[in-house]
């Protein structure tokens, strides 16, 4: 006996079902055809990305820009603040002098 | 009858393809599986993966090729996912019930049961080699593993093979 001969003739190959041909024909038409995406889609979805990002930076300067505006104010506000404090305080040293004289 | 899908990419022709390779795919999967329906399925599976890749195919040999590794490679990721059967070493599985002789009509049951018994990558090894009589190049091509190992594994295959066939005689004898 030859081995090798018997597992030539033992693994033969076999035929599947008679329906197999018509089972998998009938699994790819139902099958969802995966499709590549359009070349319009990506355009859009292109542009519609581009005009979100230029519209965030717009946006995103111009809140910076409110920010800065507003803290600039406060400073302005705290140094009259302060400023008219310190003119009380000569106008006081002033009239004490002259009232001494 | 079921629409035929409009499946024409490279000059190959799916249903065609189909008709001459689903002896291959399914034989592969079922002398590897030894399970007729997951057999089938693992094939519908291959030929609906070929279907999606047809475009890329560039000749017939070039799609048996690619059935053939995919259909290997899917094998054995079933038994290795699945582990439906409990690996068990050759030398552990019990000696057929019917003795065996050159010309037996068991013989080749015989045979397909002790193969099943393989580890994994060798009885894929043993029926890509005497199945689709590739030689152990392209077995190695096949799997994505090296010749020697191949070689080797086929020599251990066979040599395992012989001793549980010769014993089997030993037996008849006694």
């Amino acid at each position: 006996m030859n081995l090798e001969d018997e597992l030539r003739s033992a693994l033969e190959r076999r035929e599947p079902s008679p329906d197999f041909t018509n089972r998998v024909l009938a699994r790819v038409s139902g099958a969802p055809a995966r499709r590549a995406a359009r070349p319009w889609v990506r355009w859009v979805a292109a542009l519609a990305a581009s005009v979100l990002l230029a519209v965030g930076a717009v946006e995103y300067r111009r809140y910076q820009g409110e920010r800065a505006r507003s803290q600039v104010l406060l400073a302005v506000r705290i140094a009259g603040g302060k400023l008219r404090k310190a003119q009380k305080k000569v106008q006081t040293l002033h009239m004490v002098r002259r009232s001494v004289t | 009858m079921p629409e035929r899908a409009p499946s024409t990419a490279g000059g190959l022709e799916f249903a065609g393809l189909v008709r001459q390779h689903q002896a291959m795919v399914f034989s592969v999967a079922w002398h590897f599986l030894r399970d007729r329906a997951l057999a089938e399925e693992l094939a519908q599976e291959v030929f609906l993966s070929l279907h999606q890749h047809l475009a890329v195919l560039e000749s017939a040999e070039h799609a048996q090729y690619w059935l053939r590794k995919v259909t290997a490679n899917r094998a054995l990721d079933v038994v290795r996912r699945r582990q439906r059967r409990p690996m068990v070493s050759l030398e552990a599985v019990a000696e057929p019930v019917a003795a065996t002789a050159a010309g037996d009509p068991m013989l080749g049951e015989t045979l397909r049961k002790l193969v099943a018994t393989l580890p994994e990558k060798a009885r894929m090894i043993v029926i890509l080699r005497y199945q689709e009589d590739l030689d152990p190049a392209e077995i190695a091509e096949v799997l994505g593993i090296p010749v020697g190992t191949v070689k080797s594994q086929l020599q251990r295959a066979l040599a395992l093979l012989r001793v549980k066939l010769s014993r089997g005689h030993g037996e008849k004898a006694v």
